[in-house]
């Protein structure tokens, strides 16, 4: 037993050992193979083993025509100097960041398509003038909010429990060309309304016919200076009147003028006094014109024309003759901020000539003064007073620092930042349209005082408020108090 | 058109009506006030008010009708037609381009002043500005391209660096108003787009874009937003809140304030 014990262990290890040897010699023999196949490969490629490095190829370096490292002399001072400009150099190009990375197409698109959080903006129209067409007994309104021309019966009255009265027709479209349309006049004879836009780039006065209706193109057009506020008509004479604001002027039209047919009279300049011109209106009887103004100016002249200098496009119009002088032909530090005022002229009055008076100062109470409207069967001048929620009338000869003859004013009146007034003679009644409150009113011819109206046309609910935004050409964020700042 | 500056909480919305209005014959404004600026220092607003050649300053609080707390205004000023304007509240300035150039004046400057700097340049200043004291530049729009300047420039310059070109000029189209967010170098930009609908002020290719102030030559905005084909139709004013990481813009045609969340620029 003991005997087979110790004959077990000698028989593992021959074994063993014979394992190891036997590895050995595949090792041995088969690296001998391989190298014996590497040798007739370099053979092949007509180099051969010396068992020391070989050159193999030759390649030259690449072209040294790029920007070298100055050579620098090695002294104190000079390795000073380098040392103190290689750090400026280091610390400027810190500075000149590079611009950050683009976001990809997908962060573009989703940021793109982003719809916004809130949208403060009113959605109701905002009546900001009114006219009578007496023949049809229809009553017509723009909308400077929402940019329309709004047409109700004469009699409408809107229901306090109603939300709003639903216009008869509505003129609104990219084709109508209607935008911030401020003033209108209807044509006795024919109904034609007669329509201007206040700011909008080279915006026409536009004609439709009565009956238009929906987004149609007007049936004519008139090239007019931009920045017309008022309108007003001489059916004798068949002539336009328009109040120009950002050129403190007048210009006339022929009634029947095509589009780029010039003013044919113009009044404008120093001595007129006029300034942020608004309303306009005429006494055709006894041959006047008057202007009402926020007091606004500077002094203009022409622009010189340099010798063989061409005229820019958008020049052109300013070459017509009676074209009004523009704000780029203001005179820099001319500026002029008088108090509100309403100028009186002759009616064919033009150039630069002064008024023939002036209704002017305190006991007036205006208060940036809208349209004018002349009752000239009573010798009476209507005025929208805008900040003062007023109508104030004054007698026709006033002149001076004059109280009006009678005022209109009061909660109970439901005035509200009135720009728009009319007087329909043939049904003795007075029109406001209050651009502050969503309604135009009705009243007696002659009413003063706290009245109530005799009717009302309201475009929106009782208690919405009238935003009165209106081309708001900025805005500004208040950090302190996170309000919204948006000016007109 | 009522002259008025008003004024809406943040979270207004809809046909919400504004907290408080600056406006009326006392506040000396007119309409056509196409810039505004509110001063967080110094809790001011300035406006300019072009139809009198003048800058009137109110005070950030004001109400109803207020008279502005200065008037830069006459015969020193060399002001002609201020349409737009920028402050620098940190260094006291105020920026007014006008007449094809930059006419600097002391933000507390009153009356019948001259401007302390003018600044013109071959190619012309463009029509809006805004300024970031702390990379210490000023960037204008003119109608295809922008421009940065040094902010402490003077006399006959050149810009820095000028973005525009024919591949992104129309991206550039009628830049009516800009702002900056300086720490991240952002130029935000109010762009009307192409108006395809003259004479009418309305553009389905407005936008507000996004540059960098590092940026030179033909780039396009990193990002833009409200359009082309959104909701704008004629961005007209655009301004930062940061807090709430939000840009808010006025739209000419839409008679309106938008306001979108936009964190990736803060």
């Amino acid at each position: 037993m003991l005997r087979r014990i110790h004959l077990r262990p000698r028989v593992g290890v021959a074994a063993l050992m014979c394992l190891v040897v036997a590895i050995a010699a595949w090792v041995l023999f088969a690296g001998q193979a391989k190298r014996l196949e590497w040798t007739a490969a370099s053979e092949a490629a007509l180099r051969k083993p010396t068992g020391y490095p070989q050159l193999i190829s030759v390649e030259p370096f690449p072209g040294m025509d790029g920007q070298m490292c100055q050579w620098v002399p090695a002294n104190a001072m000079t390795s000073l100097r380098t040392a103190l400009q290689q750090e400026r150099r280091a610390a400027q190009t810190a500075a000149q960041a590079t611009p950050p990375g683009f976001p990809s197409a997908a962060q573009q698109t989703e940021v793109q398509e982003r719809s916004p959080l809130r949208i403060i903006r009113d959605p109701y129209p905002a009546f900001s003038s009114v006219a009578v067409d007496t023949v049809h007994d229809e009553v017509i309104f723009t909308d400077e909010n929402l940019f329309q021309i709004l047409v109700y019966d004469r009699m409408d009255n809107t229901p306090p429990t109603a939300t709003m009265t639903e216009p008869k027709r509505v003129i609104s479209g990219l084709q109508t060309k209607i935008e911030f349309n401020c003033d209108l006049y209807i044509d006795p004879k024919t109904g034609d309304i007669y329509t201007i836009a206040h700011d909008s780039g080279g915006m026409p006065l536009t004609i439709f016919s009565r009956q238009a209706k929906g987004d149609v193109p007007p049936t004519r057009e008139i090239d007019t200076p931009k920045g017309t506020y008022g309108i007003a008509v001489d059916e004798e004479a068949e002539e336009i009147f328009l109040a120009i604001q950002h050129d403190s002027a007048v210009v006339v039209y022929e009634k029947y003028a095509a589009r780029d047919d010039p003013p044919i009279r113009l009044l404008q300049g120093d001595k007129t006094m006029l300034g942020d011109a608004h309303g306009i209106a005429l006494d055709t009887k006894n041959k006047l014109m008057f202007v009402s103004n926020y007091g606004s100016s500077s002094s203009r002249a022409p622009l010189p024309q340099r010798e063989g200098e061409a005229w820019e496009t958008g020049q052109e119009r300013e070459r017509k003759p009676n074209w009004p002088l523009q704000r780029s032909q203001a005179i820099p530090g001319t500026g002029r901020i008088l108090p509100p005022s309403i100028n009186v002229y002759p009616i064919k009055a033009q150039g630069d000539v002064p008024p023939l008076r002036i209704i002017q100062g305190p006991k007036t109470q205006m208060n940036m003064p809208s349209h004018l409207f002349m009752d000239e069967e009573r010798g009476e001048l209507y005025l929208a007073n805008d900040m003062d929620n007023s109508i104030l009338v004054f007698d026709s000869s006033a002149s001076g620092d004059v109280a009006p003859k009678r005022v209109l004013k009061g909660p109970q009146t439901l005035i509200q930042n009135p720009t728009g007034v009319f007087v329909d003679i043939k049904n003795d009644e007075l029109w406001v349209a209050s651009f502050g409150k969503h309604v135009a009113t009705v009243f007696q011819r002659t009413a003063e005082g706290d009245t109530p109206p005799l009717r009302v046309i309201r475009n929106g609910p009782l208690d919405a408020p009238g935003l009165m935004i209106g081309n708001p050409g900025a805005i500004g964020y208040d950090t302190k108090r996170e309000e919204i700042l948006v000016p007109n | 058109m009522h002259p008025q500056i008003a004024i809406f909480a943040r979270l207004a919305d809809g046909g919400e009506k504004p907290v408080r209005q600056i406006h009326g014959q006392k506040t000396l404004l007119s309409r056509t006030v196409h810039a505004i600026a509110y001063d967080g220092i110094h809790d001011e607003i300035v406006v300019p008010q072009q139809f009198a050649q003048a800058i009137l300053t109110f005070r950030g609080g004001a109400n109803g009708e207020e008279a502005p707390i200065r008037v830069i205004h006459g015969s020193l000023t060399q002001l002609q037609r201020p349409d737009r304007l920028g402050i620098d509240p940190v260094n006291n300035e105020i920026y007014v381009p006008d007449g094809g150039k930059m006419l600097v004046f002391h933000r507390e400057a009153n009356g019948n002043v001259a401007p302390i700097r003018v600044i013109s340049s071959d190619s012309g200043i463009g029509g809006a500005v805004a300024i970031d004291p702390l990379n210490n530049v000023f960037v204008t729009g003119g109608s295809r391209s922008l421009q940065i300047f040094d902010r402490t420039a003077s006399g006959h310059t050149k810009p820095l660096r000028v973005i525009g070109g024919p591949k992104n000029g129309d991206k550039i189209r009628g830049s009516k108003n800009i702002t900056l967010y300086p720490p991240r170098g952002w130029i935000i930009v109010a762009n009307q787009g192409v108006n395809r609908h003259r004479p009418m002020d309305y553009s389905e290719e407005s936008f507000v874009g996004v540059w960098n102030i590092h940026d030179d030559g033909d780039v396009p905005p990193r990002w833009m937003i409200g359009g082309p084909f959104g909701a704008l139709r004629q961005a007209r004013g655009v301004v930062l809140d940061p807090k709430h990481k939000t840009v808010i813009v006025s739209d000419k045609y839409l008679n309106a304030a938008l306001t979108y969340y936009f964190p990736e620029i803060f």
